[in-house]
């Protein structure tokens, strides 16, 4: 596994662009961290679903609390719940890399936001591995955002969240929350709003990995070009 | 947290509900999701055969096949449905298009997981083999079997047979032996009751230890007389196989305490009262016991209050309703002899033959908790002016007294006044039939719903052969009457069931009892109707609707095809009707026939739609029988 990496460290993982959205594997992922501070803060959990076309696979998911280098920050202890109490037990953070990214495969990401995720999972793994993620990878907040720019008359878009977090967003699209919330919960709160987006983004031609790929990069998309410049309308 | 949700779900959702808790963790191990917004197609009819059953966890979908160019709506289906199920006994493609007519959420389960499950999983094989109601209703009493552990297994007198629980080494010896030589067999053997066998082996009778004091000991009898002389017989039996349940009916029935069990023909055990009572706690027995030794109607009001702790108990057993209602109706017959044995007592031997009847709901045998009075008087007609009127005086008494003392134990007055006190309800014979061949000759409105109390009529006790002359007589009227009939097919009809489209329960729209519904009158009341028109147009004696289904079994070709269905559906009615009154009880509310749909199961639910379907079904083909006659 190290090997392969080392070999291909910097080329992106291929994918056909032309298959369709609906026949692409994916996995959903989300991590807890312990701020936002990528200098400081550190991931404590790792959630993952992995999806085909429309349908999650609830059978194979991913989760694994982990066990922090340094001191919990108070507040965010707060949002995600866990306690150090809780990942006295768990493993580092380098024996889950390697099962994550073999559960990763070569498919493609999802996730909320998932720019952040990237970000301190990349820095985990350049520190212990020495690569980075190659997967490609899709911003479900930047689907989403793309899509409320071009149906605001339909329902979900209607009465626009209060903010653009996860649990306001699958609200509007009647996807049931619960209260508890941990990163697997999340990566399948996400899934099940990326199940809604599929046939909505049909609706604009947008079938394909490349169209869907390009929408929703997590480094920013292109958020507002009409859908008529969409490679297979 | 996402596979607890899932496995919450799938346990409430037959077939999967019947599966334990490692099976349906396996199961998840390779369920995936998946979400089909509004509008969207699930299979096409002819499409390749999926790969997976569908679970629907919300939403809704239709299903519509085509024929002939002509789509034909099969069904609406929501959540905790199955789609695509029949596929699993093969087929390689989709035999109906499903629409999703609401976004709809389904969990997927691979085909091949599914038939493992059935392969290993005789109930779920069970569910998806059986005809569809009979299925889940046996699933239902499993259910609610389940619920009622609390009562520490012991429903077990509904599971074991007679011949686990009766002491199997009998001790038995010829009729033909003296007093002296039985008691000394059982000295020897430590026994308190003696088989005692005819030449061919055939048990003839049985004596206990009572009986060696009552009759030898008490009355001086001479020892050496044949042991046959003091006997009981003949003695009651029970094959191996019957339920312990049935024993106790039988034994209720014949007032017995011991019970031969019986296996094709030969002796294999005896039953005793107290074989039962160890394993049951508290005893139907008991109670009729206590009920036979009052002597005043002021001793028999604390022992007709225990009744309903029966029920309860036989509830918490998992007795199927018929079978509960069976004991009811056992118990409180013998309430309603003991009165009327006391006040025979009071008022002395009645000028001329008697018999009492009971009708409605007590005439079907279908008590349940609180129950009207419904009974009439038939005397023998007199034969003079004095005995008449001796007759007319003696029986007002003997009525109002009676009337009073079901009051004191329990059976409230009849609203319509139906009682053997009305003096409309105590006549001779002579009268009884002009009754009915008015009601039957010249059938208004009244006249019908008057006759359909009565045709459901029970003689309790007294001159039988009274009653069972009316009947005749009064059955031939009734089953040769096209118009009479025609006026009862209306009343079968009348009761639309309440389902709208399939979907939704209709419910009570205002008032006191609004969003709930009456299950009596909705869900009981047009079974019984139909099955009681049916039993008429055939002219069968029966009473219960249980009984009448299965007499016209052979006899009536509607019900020869649907008897499973309806005394299935009867059998769930009545249960659902029986558990919400015993809950009403223990909570001290109010009892009555009103149940809240949504506090159903989905499986409750499901047997409730089958139902209306069933009833909707029957009357179609009642209308198209007697179509002249519908208005």
């Amino acid at each position: 596994m190290l090997d392969f990496f080392k070999i291909k460290r910097d080329t992106p993982l291929p994918f056909k662009s032309e298959t369709l959205i609906t026949e692409s594997t994916y996995v959903v992922i989300d991590t807890e961290l312990t701020g936002l501070n990528l200098r400081k803060d550190e991931i404590i959990s790792i959630g993952a679903v992995k999806m085909f076309g429309q349908r999650i696979d609830l059978g194979d998911t991913f989760h694994r609390l982990i066990k922090p280098s340094t001191a919990f920050n108070p507040e965010s202890v707060i949002v995600h719940g866990i306690t150090p109490s809780d990942v006295r037990e768990a493993e580092s953070i380098d024996t889950i890399l390697s099962e994550f990214i073999d559960f990763c495969d070569d498919n493609i990401l999802l996730g909320h936001c998932i720019l952040i995720d990237i970000n301190f999972i990349n820095r985990e793994m350049k520190r212990v591995l020495g690569i980075e993620l190659r997967n490609a990878a899709i911003d479900t907040f930047h689907v989403y955002e793309w899509l409320r720019h071009r149906q605001s008359e339909d329902r979900c878009f209607a009465s626009p969240p209060k903010d653009a977090s996860l649990n306001e967003i699958a609200h509007c699209f009647g996807i049931s929350v619960r209260r508890a919330h941990d990163a697997l919960m999340d990566a399948f709160i996400t899934a099940q709003l990326f199940q809604r987006f599929i046939p909505l983004l049909g609706r604009f031609g947008v079938v394909s990995v490349g169209d869907l790929c390009r929408l929703g990069n997590p480094k920013g998309g292109d958020l507002f070009r009409k859908s008529g410049e969409i490679a297979n309308f | 947290m996402i596979i607890e949700e899932v496995i919450e779900f799938l346990r409430k959702i037959p077939p999967f509900q019947f599966l334990d808790e490692l099976t349906l963790k396996n199961l998840i191990g390779d369920l995936s999701m998946e979400f089909y917004p509004k509008g969207s197609i699930i299979q096409y009819q002819g499409g390749p055969a999926p790969k997976f059953i569908y679970v629907i966890k919300k939403g809704e979908v239709k299903v519509v096949i085509k024929k002939e160019n002509e789509e034909v709506f099969v069904d609406y289906r929501g959540e905790g449905d199955l789609i695509g199920y029949l596929l699993i006994f093969g087929g390689d493609r989709a035999r109906a298009t499903v629409t999703a007519i609401d976004d709809t959420i389904c969990y997927l389960i691979k085909r091949e997981t599914v038939q493992n499950i059935l392969n290993s999983n005789p109930s779920v094989r069970e569910f998806f083999h059986k005809s569809f109601l009979k299925r889940y209703l046996d699933k239902t009493f499993y259910e609610i079997q389940n619920k009622n552990l609390v009562y520490g297994g012991d429903r077990i007198l509904f599971t074991m047979p007679v011949g686990e629980l009766a002491s199997k080494d009998v001790i038995q010896a010829s009729q033909n032996i003296s007093i002296q030589e039985a008691a000394q067999i059982m000295s020897d053997y430590r026994i308190s009751s003696l088989i005692l066998v005819d030449e061919k082996n055939t048990p003839t009778g049985i004596i206990t230890d009572r009986d060696l004091r009552d009759k030898v000991v008490a009355k001086g009898r001479n020892y050496s007389d044949p042991v046959h002389s003091i006997m009981s017989y003949p003695s009651v039996r029970a094959d191996v196989k019957d339920y312990c349940f049935e024993a106790i009916l039988k034994m209720v029935k014949h007032n017995v305490h011991h019970l031969l069990v019986m296996k094709e023909n030969k002796l294999r055990g005896i039953l005793t009262n107290h074989d039962l009572m160890l394993i049951q706690g508290t005893s139907p027995l008991s109670i009729v016991k206590d009920i036979e030794s009052q002597n005043t109607i002021d001793a028999l009001v604390p022992v007709s209050k225990r009744i309903n702790n029966i029920i309860g108990i036989l509830l918490s057993e998992g007795a199927k309703a018929s079978i509960t209602t069976r004991i009811i109706t056992e118990i409180n017959d013998r309430l309603i002899r003991r009165i009327l044995e006391i006040a025979e007592d009071r008022f002395g031997e009645p000028p001329l033959p008697y018999c009492w009847i009971v009708f409605g709901s007590e005439g079907r045998k279908e008590q349940t908790f609180k129950t009207d009075q419904d009974n009439a008087l038939i005397y023998h007609d007199p034969a003079d002016p004095g005995t008449e009127d001796a007759a007319k005086e003696y029986f007002r008494d003997f009525t109002l007294f009676v009337r009073d003392a079901l009051v004191k134990c329990g059976f409230p007055l009849c609203p319509a006044d139906f009682m053997a006190s009305n003096p409309l309800w105590r006549q001779p014979l002579h009268i009884w039939r002009k009754y009915f061949i008015n009601w039957i000759s010249t059938p208004t409105a009244d006249a019908v719903l008057n006759s359909i109390t009565f045709f459901d009529f029970r003689a309790v006790h007294g001159e039988t052969r009274l009653l069972d002359w009316l009947k005749e007589y009064t059955l031939s009227l009734a089953m040769n009457s096209k118009i009479f009939l025609g006026y009862i097919a209306n009343l079968a009809i009348k009761n639309m069931p309440p389902i709208g489209f399939l979907k939704t329960f209709v419910v009570e729209k205002s008032g006191e009892h609004k969003d709930k519904l009456n299950i009596k009158v909705k869900g009981l009341a047009p079974l019984i109707d139909i099955v009681r028109l049916f039993a008429l147009e055939k002219g069968m004696p029966e009473t219960s609707t249980v009984e009448r289904i299965h007499a016209l079994r052979d006899k009536h070709s509607i019900v020869r095809e649907y008897a499973d269905e309806l005394l299935h559906a009867f059998e769930f009615m009545m249960l659902l009707r029986i558990q919400n009154q015993y809950a009403q009880m223990k909570e001290g509310t109010d009892i009555n026939n009103f149940i809240n749909p949504n506090k159903l199961s989905n499986l409750e639910k499901k047997i409730a739609k089958e139902t209306f379907q069933l009833i909707s079904t029957i009357q179609n083909l009642i209308i198209e029988r007697y179509k002249a006659m519908i208005w």
